[in-house]
């Protein structure tokens, strides 16, 4: 290391600290089961009315059943993120596999991520439009339809079910990918609330169920048995040429059963946010995780499992199918013991918690997309140009636009057809598992080091640990993923094309990204000389406390590091340029080596960072840090840094004290012991707000902020200083008051401050206050914040709970 | 001889299948105690 006032390499490279790991914020088990959940529960609403139209009435057992065995894939998933607390599909695979069959793995997740928006958002209209029609069928019934309704619509008023679903789909992918553009943060918070309305959902569901169930009696559910299995031509796939109706299952029984297995599996999708959760889990880390996949584990079999079984025994044969296939829970509602009024208002109540729970994972489908092929094109498989920010919002929108745009075209292509998309939906679900699981297994041959948790059981045969739960999943995975391909033609045609095509556009773009890459290697080794740090600290800096840290991120608006280097000293106060590399929700899951994170675009940004600093003749300090979101890494590493200031420039989304408020609950977020900081916003014409981060200290008496308003009210009559601030007196009034105290008046101030010290009491401020004439502000200096005294808010916390503008 | 081909097949995969959920009714199984004893505090080791 150099030395630590010397950022700069003895072969005048310039340093740049790469920080490996991300920021994050940890999260209880609670929150991260409200994650996966909110993937993972969303299924409950179209999984069993898909399954039951493919195998028939028995479905409901099938759905049970695979409820079941998610206990045992989470089990392994459990075993991966022991493994690599940065894991997921891609890095398993690849660790275990290599690079080929990891694009192949990954090419199979997207496919899943990409189809979780469409069937998500189609689903949730299904239920709103299934309310609507229901609502007009109940309002008609009653004579509240007037006449002229009537003539219009030939009958009771209605809608076009699926035609209304794909409209809806289509504006909620777009809110969402407008959202997304902006750079909208996945929130554990919402999260929890959202699984708090479920579960509200869930516990009247189940009551009322068992009251119906005591009342009314129930229709039992067919055993699943090969008998009892009643394929539809769809559900056969390639095979009802040769296998019509059902003698497939007549013919070999137990591939019935299989069959039926494969059509349910679609059920448990959701694990792998499991995997993507994990990094931010609170310690200890894999007892939270363990905890956080039995809550997973219970919620999704009571409420996916049982609304499944119920909604068979409740929901007469003869409206189940051909009334509420695409919203079997509406169906449940409606066929409660009860009046129907009551039974309106609960529809109303499940249609809202569907609304909320399936617009959210169309939600965590774009950023989920948006994760992993931010990683892949962080890992050089994909090129840079979709990784370029978002000018205005340093998002990766060109990534977004992509995946909103295939969503698109699969919502059109579905044409509001639930049942198609949860047929396509299932490959992906099925061969990311598959892939996942088969890498485990490698690993345990491969991979010999200490794991924090194995599959049960293992036993060893002479020598050699046999991972006997391992291979059980994998079998049941690999028997079902295969036998799918066979049965789930759309599903199969459709997503080896789509893998096909983004392992070509994968492999391409590695091949490109190579060469490209080396060039640029190359040219960055002549400037940059990069070191990697696994945590943010000043030692790997080699800075001193009292720092001045200028996050920076648009190249061409550098205007505040401009402020900065103008307004400092860097030989007594080092200034550190810090960029977060947003790492989104999934691809935070990763680890990120350095060439990963410092990419073409930090390269550019740094070089004119450095242009800018050479130009003022002073030297910076260079820092990259890999981040979930940008305030809570600007926070993190002021903390880590022992930075006194913190300058920004305007954000385009945020007013600064929206900024401030943000940073401040980011700041807020940070364990203690922690210190304060200022933290200064230099807007585009280079006025400066400023404000303190973390409590505010010193407290001002009412008498010190009259002063100093008196003050301010005489200064700016001076001409020219109409426009300074009460602080630009604090700061003049402190530089002196540094001046004297460190030359000729050094002994006087002293000898006042003991005169005047905790013993003898507070200085004379009313006094001095007194001195100074009052005058009245023009009504026309009503500017900004500093045209009142009560803008001061001495330590009043100001409108954040750790961010005060001064 | 393309249905005995077939039914080898069909056969093989059953028997996967068959073979893969008795083994993982015992990870369900076993690792279900172990989550049985850790929320009610019986673990005693904190791997992580």
């Amino acid at each position: 290391m150099s030395s630590p006032f010397q950022p700069t390499s003895p072969s005048n490279r310039v340093r740049i600290v790469v920080a490996t790991s991300v920021m994050l914020t940890f999260i209880s088990y609670w929150r991260a089961a409200a994650i996966v959940l909110n993937d993972l529960a969303s299924s409950a609403f179209y999984a069993c009315g898909i399954a039951e139209q493919a195998v028939g009435k028995s479905a409901p057992w099938f759905i049970v059943g695979v409820m079941l065995f998610s206990f045992a894939v989470r089990a392994v998933y459990v075993e991966s993120c022991s493994m690599f607390v940065r894991g997921g599909v891609y890095k398993v695979v690849k660790e275990a596999l290599g690079g080929t069959l990891a694009k192949f793995s990954v090419s199979a997740l997207m496919f899943d991520y990409i189809l979780t928006g469409p069937i998500s958002g189609v689903s949730a209209g299904q239920y709103i439009v299934g309310l609507i029609n229901e609502t007009f069928i109940t309002a008609d019934t009653h004579g509240w339809i007037p006449r002229a309704v009537h003539n219009i619509f030939n009958g009771t008023p209605h809608l076009n079910v699926n035609l209304t679903s794909v409209v809806f789909a289509l504006a909620v992918t777009i809110y969402y990918w407008r959202e997304n553009t902006k750079g909208i943060q996945e929130s554990s918070e919402k999260a929890l609330r959202v699984m708090q309305i479920t579960t509200v959902m869930v516990v009247i569901l189940l009551a009322w169920s068992a009251l119906t169930l005591f009342k009314s009696g129930y229709h039992p559910v067919p055993l699943p048995t090969p008998q009892n299995l009643h394929f539809s031509r769809e559900s056969l796939g390639f095979l009802r040429h040769s296998f019509p109706e059902q003698s497939l299952a007549k013919m070999f029984g137990l591939l019935g059963i299989l069959i039926a297995f494969g059509h349910s599996v679609l059920a448990m999708s959701g694990e792998e946010s499991l995997a993507q959760v994990n990094r931010e889990l609170a310690h200890p880390k894999l007892r939270n995780l363990k905890r956080a996949a039995i809550v997973i584990a219970i919620y999704s079999f009571v409420f996916t499992g049982l609304s499944a079984l119920l909604s068979v025994m409740l929901i007469p044969d003869a409206v189940r199918v051909p009334v509420y296939k695409d919203n079997l829970i509406s169906g449940l509602a409606m066929y409660m013991w009860g009046p129907e009024v009551l039974r309106l208002i609960f529809r109303g109540f499940v249609v809202v918690v569907g609304f909320l729970i399936l617009s959210g994972a169309v939600n965590t489908a774009i950023i989920g997309s948006n994760g992993v092929l931010n990683r892949v094109s962080e890992d050089g498989v994909l090129a840079d140009w979709f990784r370029f920010p978002h000018r205005k919002y340093g998002t990766s929108h060109r990534i977004i636009n992509l995946v909103v745009l295939l969503q698109i075209v699969t919502i059109l292509a579905s044409r509001g057809d639930v049942y198609v998309l949860g047929e396509a939906y299932a490959f992906g679900v099925i061969w990311s598992f598959t892939f996942n699981n088969l890498a485990m297994l490698v690993l345990r041959f491969k991979y010999k080091g200490v794991r924090g948790w194995k599959v049960p059981p293992n036993i060893a045969i002479a020598g050699i640990e046999i991972p006997i739960g391992l291979i059980s999943v994998f079998l049941v995975l690999l028997s079902t993923a295969l036998v799918n391909l066979a049965t789930k033609s759309v599903a199969t045609v459709a997503g080896v094309s789509f893998s096909a095509v983004f392992f070509v556009i994968f492999t391409v773009s590695e091949r490109v990204n190579r060469k490209k890459h080396a060039l640029a290697k190359e040219q960055m080794k002549d400037h940059f000389q990069l070191l990697q740090s696994d945590t943010v600290d000043r030692d790997s800096l080699g800075i001193r406390p009292g720092n001045v840290l200028v996050p920076v991120r648009d190249y061409n608006t550098l205007n505040h590091l401009r402020w900065v280097l103008e307004h400092s000293e860097t030989r007594e106060q080092d200034v550190v340029v810090m960029t977060a590399r947003i790492s989104q929700f999934g691809s935070a899951a990763y680890g990120l080596s350095t060439e990963q994170i410092f990419s073409d675009y930090e390269q550019t940004l740094f070089t004119r960072a450095v242009s800018v600093a050479e130009s003022f003749g002073k030297k910076i300090s260079l820092l990259v840090v890999p981040a979930r979101d940008t305030w809570s890494a600007v926070a993190q590493t002021a903390h880590n840094l022992e930075s006194s200031t913190v300058v920004a420039g305007l954000s385009s989304k945020m007013t600064t004290a929206e900024q401030a408020f943000t940073l401040g609950s980011a700041w807020e977020a940070i364990p203690e012991p922690k210190q304060q900081f200022v933290l200064q916003i230099v807007q585009p014409d280079s006025i400066v707000d400023t404000f303190r981060i973390g409590p505010h200290t010193p407290t001002m008496k009412n008498e010190d902020v009259v002063l100093l308003h008196r003050l301010w009210l005489n200064v700016t009559r001076e001409p020219g200083l109409e426009n300074i601030h009460h602080h630009d007196i604090l700061t003049e009034a402190l530089t002196r008051f540094a001046r004297d105290y460190g030359a000729h008046d050094h002994e006087h101030i002293v000898k006042e401050l003991r005169r005047h010290g905790p013993e003898a009491g507070p200085l004379p401020v009313r006094r001095i206050a007194d001195q100074i004439p009052t005058v009245q502000p023009a009504s026309a200096r009503s500017d900004r914040d500093d045209g009142h005294p009560d803008d001061e808010r001495p330590d009043d916390g100001s409108s954040s709970p750790s961010a005060g503008s001064e | 001889m393309g249905l005995i081909v077939i039914t080898v097949l069909v056969r093989i995969l059953e028997g996967m299948f068959v073979v893969g959920t008795i083994g993982s009714v015992v990870v369900l199984v076993l690792s279900g105690i172990e989550d049985f004893k850790m929320l009610f505090g019986r673990e005693e080791e904190d791997h992580s």
